[in-house]
């Protein structure tokens, strides 16, 4: 994911574009380069980032997302052409649907919608112990709670000890810790896994 | 301590779904995924007996309690951010020598872990997962 000036004024632009707000107020504050330069302060250290959202995704009317936060606050996301999705893997933006949990980041325009410059639908990063390995996917441990990790063909990948990620999950042990990227099956205690990281 | 390059990571906190719904406040009892804090492995005794940087060979490692502010600057995008401590974390010990790289950039052993909203204004995409930083006092 990039982050340059050029790309958050492109993703203003197009937020704008597709929420109709161009030419809505005589004050003029809609305009892409005040949201953008909006978004040049960060957050207080402790404090939320208002350019952040995170929550479950209660509603969808084309491409905005109505997403109920964790903390009761209802935010709502405009994806665009150029949002870049995560969901498993690198996807598109309508893959992201109801029932699912996101995280995104933007730039909160001033009628408080958040042009979302990344999603990523479902992540987890979960610190675990690898309890059991089968065939198809293994048993973890997180915090005494049990997961289970789905393998998925051409997609999970391995890393052992900072090594390049590796498609071979043989070297996986069973009783050792391991950090797990991955996407949460709504509903359940289950997992696709995206990248395993553990010591061998 | 000086300034030092390390490996950074992601966890979630506070109200959330999935998997990381019970994941509580953190040891400070802030900790929120949306806010701009992180882990720190030596915030008190109790931590640090959990944490252990030095079974990795970090020594002198400072102890910086809740609401300390460090400054860290990604090596794969050159973003600065200031954050405070709001958990004890990550686990140094169960990843001794893991080493990331960026652009040539390395760095080993986890020392600070982000929450998503602190991690991603680094410039860093959540499915990365860890990135070389380098971590200031701010």
């Amino acid at each position: 994911m990039t982050s340059t000036m050029d790309r958050r004024s492109l993703l203003s632009r197009a937020a704008l574009g597709a929420t109709g707000l161009v030419a809505a107020t005589a004050m003029g504050s809609l305009a892409p380069e005040t949201a953008f330069a909006a978004t040049q302060q960060f957050a207080d250290a402790g404090q939320p980032d208002p350019n952040f959202a995170e929550g479950l995704i209660m509603g969808r009317n084309q491409d905005l997302l109505q997403v109920q936060g964790s903390d009761g606050r209802l935010h709502r996301i405009q994806l665009t052409g150029v949002t870049s999705v995560w969901k498993l893997r690198p996807t598109t933006i309508d893959q992201a649907r109801i029932g699912d949990g996101l995280y995104a980041r933007g730039v909160l325009l001033p009628d408080g919608i958040l042009a979302a410059e990344a999603i990523w639908v479902n992540i987890v990063n979960l610190t675990v112990a690898i309890t059991a390995i089968g065939r198809n996917g293994v048993q973890l441990d997180h915090h005494g709670q049990k997961v289970v990790g789905h393998v998925q063909s051409g997609t999970t990948a391995a890393v052992y000890n900072g090594t390049p990620a590796v498609s071979d999950l043989s070297m996986l042990k069973v009783g050792r810790h391991a950090q797990v990227i991955g996407a949460w099956r709504p509903g359940t205690n289950e997992i696709d896994i995206a990248t395993i990281y553990t010591s061998n | 301590m000086a300034g030092i390059t390390a490996e950074a990571s992601w966890f979630c906190c506070g109200n959330a779904w999935g998997p990381c719904g019970s994941a509580g406040h953190g040891a400070c009892g802030t900790c929120n995924s949306g806010s701009m804090q992180h882990a720190w492995p030596n915030t008190s005794d109790a931590c640090y007996a959990i944490t252990r940087p030095d079974s990795c060979g970090i020594t002198g490692m400072s102890r910086r309690t809740c609401g300390f502010r460090h400054a860290t600057t990604s090596l794969c995008t050159g973003k600065r951010i200031v954050t405070s401590i709001a958990d004890c974390g990550p686990q140094t010990d169960l990843f001794c020598g893991e080493r990331s790289c960026c652009g040539g950039n390395c760095a080993s052993n986890r020392v600070i872990d982000f929450t998503p909203a602190a991690f991603s204004a680094l410039g860093l995409s959540l499915s990365s997962g860890l990135s070389p930083v380098s971590i200031d006092v701010a």
